[in-house]
């Protein structure tokens, strides 16, 4: 069967001539035809919407995902690492994004067991548009676009930020993904074609600009994606 | 920049957030007059002074009570409801 899922950033994506990949069910860009070596390492905007995740809420949310061993942050607007290279990010008191990493299927494995009429526990629909911001000079994108200031952050807090970016809400927070370095973004899918054009325009002013899963992530594997 | 603190997010710009109106009791709608009722649902308080208002940090839908003098347009402090 065809795909039956597509990126909030598709069409935006399809007009850098790429070669796709498939993840999780979703086509997303593993090369972009201008995607020269180097960007990445400078300032790298990455679609990774693909990535299977389950929003789930509720005065029972937390010890739901605790039993199924679901490593929990303790306080809210901060993370944890899921196995495989995913997150586990609490987003108030009682509301939890769980994504996979490239060698992950907790996400994948959870969103079916979440069904409507558990006390306590509510799933949260999550189609959003996901990217990873990499390269040097990072801080420079978000300076101009957000008034959080991120340089700041402890690396080692986990913290998990709430904000708005260029007007959009955003969920934000500082991993190693695959190997590297980066920032994650999470914003509604609506609002995903925005932020990616806006994001990627002032990446091209500084240096960087759209990148395809392999130039990001050199050292993933992603053989074990489809 | 004006800043409001969130009481889960912290100090974010004002930019961040919704005004959500001063905090008034409801009165119970099934003893109340047709009178007090309208004049819950339609009337306002414009009196300047310290008010409890209702804000809403629209990144992480967040709502929160502030405590501000609307005549300073200071804000006192803030805390969650319940």
């Amino acid at each position: 069967m065809a795909n039956m899922r597509s990126s909030p950033l598709a069409h935006a994506l399809a007009t850098l001539h790429p070669e796709w990949i498939d993840v999780a069910g979703m086509p997303l860009a593993a090369t972009l035809r201008d995607d020269h070596s180097g960007r990445s390492d400078k300032l790298g905007v990455c679609d990774l919407s693909g990535l299977p995740r389950v929003g789930v809420k509720g005065p029972g949310a937390a010890a739901w995902l605790a039993a199924r061993g679901v490593p929990v942050p303790d306080q809210p607007n901060t993370w944890t690492l899921l196995e495989g290279g995913g997150v586990v990010a609490r987003l108030a008191r009682t509301e939890f994004l769980v994504e996979d990493g490239f060698g992950g299927r907790i996400a994948a494995r959870l969103a079916p067991e979440l069904k409507p009429g558990t006390t306590g526990v509510y799933p949260v629909p999550r189609q959003d548009c996901a990217l990873a911001l990499t390269g040097t000079v990072v801080n420079e994108l978000l300076v101009q676009t957000c008034n959080v200031d991120f340089a700041s952050q402890a690396r080692d807090a986990c913290i998990v930020t709430l904000t708005l970016m260029v007007g959009v809400s955003v969920t934000v927070l500082r991993q190693t993904f695959a190997g590297r370095d980066c920032w994650r973004l999470w914003c509604d899918g609506t609002s995903g074609p925005y932020l990616w054009e806006t994001l990627t325009g002032i990446a091209a002013e500084l240096g960087g600009g759209p990148v395809g899963l392999k130039s990001a992530f050199p050292d993933a594997r992603f053989q074990n994606l489809q | 920049m004006k800043i409001l603190t969130c009481p889960v997010n912290g100090p974010r710009p004002v930019s961040e957030f919704a005004y959500g109106g001063e905090v008034r009791p409801m009165p119970d709608g099934a003893t109340c007059s047709d009178r007090e009722w309208a004049d819950y649902v339609f009337n306002r308080s414009g009196v300047p002074g310290v008010k409890i208002e209702w804000w809403y940090h629209i990144a992480s839908g967040t709502w929160f009570h502030a405590e501000r003098d609307t005549v300073t347009d200071r804000v006192i402090r803030t805390w969650l409801p319940g």
